[in-house]
């Protein structure tokens, strides 16, 4: 069931990390949580999550270069990835979709509508 | 035993008794701590739900009855941090239920009381808080530490006001471009800026009555919130008595990108004056209005440099057509119009398009990129095509380009200082 799918959460601020960990684990889901981009990469490999929810800006490697390394890794191509983000810029965002992002929130965002986009990511990949 | 190592044998033993305690302090110090945390955490988890609920709730439930019922100190504390955490990530209805929150637990009633503190960090922390909180009750307590003796302390009561937002807490915010004794305008722009539209109506309301740096620094954020609604006043900038003013207005005009401004800023490029001229250019080339392609291959022969690379740069972001504007003026009569053109060319990594051909299969691309260089060779700036001649991996490109580079066409027909009086 999608209630019980484990979600990694990779935010380098850990106010808004806490935050949104709590709102999914609030929502059913089985959390985890990454502060920079290499523990993301290490997590997504030994966690098998069922999905990643991403920050851009993350220490040492960003979330541009997470997304590509997972795509790039037949381990973890197919796991789906949702960006959440400030960077609001039409590049960034057009970026992340192109190197194979699911979906892409901006923060402040809706928790109801970021609630909506996981489910339905998950139904998607189930 | 004799006294003084009677003496010592005491300070000895007084060391370790101190050194013993202190010990013991730290670690029941940190075991305090850690418990406390684990407390936290324990106690976080059963009040999470909770403010989930009352955050996610469609009702219209009283918010006191519906937010976690407790006495703790520390119980309100997490509350207000968890509380916090969601002011610094939601936005719509979740993010007005945070702020509500705030007012019902009686923390913007504190934060605000803090505001009074007689140290100034308190007071910066409490004003940041109060940001964050966004009640509308804050805004006056927060307009009067505007005026606070310690500039870090008026900053975070600015940025805290833009976050609130309203007419009444950007009003001051606007005031404060124009007391550039007191604020960095820089800081306050970018507070504006990230207010956005909401500070658009205040700044054209207050426009006429700042003075002129301020007016500038308006323009500058009316530019970048990349309202339609400035529109009318940058264009009537354009006609301002001051340089600045006409530069930063026609600046603004090609960040909105209202593609019915072309022609204002058209006739910007003769300006009297270089500034207006520069940032004109560059707007016409955000705007890219292919009617702007003859206006800006006359600006590639102003007597200043900074309109001269503004109208390449131009050209070259209007596309095949302004890339065929740029080869023509290599013919110009004008030696600096050619030297820029090139510039830009090699820029736009067009020159590097034709040398490749110069090796090409089909003949007819081979004598295009041959007629090609032979008008850069003339336009007498060919550091880079040399640079190529020298160091192309490709052999025969090596070759092409040296042996062009032995006969170089003639120059056009004009004298290079023809013109060039005071060109900077």
């Amino acid at each position: 069931m999608a209630e019980q799918a484990r979600i990694l959460i990779a935010d380098g601020d850990a106010p808004v990390r806490r935050f949104v960990a709590a709102l999914l684990v609030h929502g059913g889901y089985e959390v985890h949580e990454a502060a920079d981009g290499e523990s993301a990469l290490q997590k997504a490999v030994s966690l098998a999550p069922r999905l990643l929810v991403l920050d851009i800006v993350l220490p040492g490697k960003d979330g541009f270069e997470v997304i590509n390394s997972l795509k790039s890794n037949p381990a973890t191509s197919r796991l789906p990835i949702l960006v959440l983000s400030v960077k609001d810029r039409e590049e960034d965002v057009v970026k992340a979709l192109d190197l194979g992002a699911e979906d892409y929130v901006i923060k402040p965002f809706s928790p109801r509508e970021l609630q909506a986009r996981i489910r339905k990511i998950l139904e998607r990949s189930r | 035993m004799d006294p003084v190592r009677l003496l010592m044998v005491e300070v000895v033993e007084g060391v370790g008794v101190f050194l013993a305690l202190l010990t013991f302090a730290i670690v029941i110090n940190k075991a305090l701590r850690e418990v406390g945390e684990a407390l936290d955490r324990h106690r976080r988890t059963l009040i999470e739900p909770a403010v989930f609920e009352y955050l996610g709730a469609a009702s219209s439930r009283p918010q006191r009855d519906a937010l976690p019922r407790s006495s703790s100190r520390r119980d309100r504390r997490l509350v207000e941090e968890f509380l916090l955490e969601a002011a610094r990530v939601v936005k719509g209805e979740t993010r007005d239920r945070v702020t509500a929150a705030f007012e019902a637990l009686g923390s913007v009633r504190e934060a605000i009381r803090a505001l009074h503190s007689r140290r100034w960090w308190k007071r910066a922390e409490a004003a940041e808080r109060l940001g964050l909180m966004r009640s509308r009750t804050a805004v006056a307590p927060l307009v009067a530490l505007m005026s606070d003796p310690e500039a870090e302390v008026r900053i975070r009561a600015a940025r805290a006001l833009g976050l609130v937002r309203g007419s009444t807490s950007i009003r001051p915010l606007v005031s404060a471009l124009a007391d550039p004794s007191r604020w960095s305008a820089i800081r306050v722009a970018e507070i504006l800026i990230n207010v956005g539209v909401e500070a658009v109506d205040e700044l054209l309301v207050a426009y006429e009555t700042l003075p002129l740096n301020a007016r500038v620094s308006a323009l500058d954020v009316l530019g970048r919130i990349r309202s339609l609604r400035a529109v009318g006043l940058m264009k009537q900038c354009l006609s301002d008595a001051h340089p600045d003013i006409r530069a930063r207005a026609a600046h603004g005009l090609g960040l909105i990108g209202d593609p019915g401004t072309a022609p204002d800023l058209i006739r910007a490029l003769r300006d009297t004056e270089w500034p207006p001229r520069a940032m004109a250019a560059k707007s016409l080339g955000r705007l890219r209005d292919p009617a702007a392609i003859g206006p800006l291959r006359e600006s590639m022969r102003d007597r200043q440099w900074w309109v001269r690379y503004n109208s390449g740069e131009a050209l070259r972001a209007l596309g095949p057509e302004g890339l065929e504007a740029l080869i023509d003026m290599l013919s110009s009569d004008d030696p600096y119009a050619r030297h820029m053109a090139v510039a830009q060319l090699e820029e736009g990594r067009v020159i590097d398009h034709f040398v490749a051909d110069l090796t090409s299969n089909d003949a007819g691309k081979r004598a295009a990129a041959i007629r090609f260089v032979d008008k850069v060779t003339a336009a007498a700036r060919i550091d880079d095509t040399t640079r190529q001649a020298a160091r192309s991996a490709q052999e025969g490109v090596r070759h092409a380009l040296s042996n062009i580079l032995k006969t170089p066409s003639p120059a056009p027909a004009s004298s290079p200082g023809k013109g060039d009086g005071g060109r900077s």
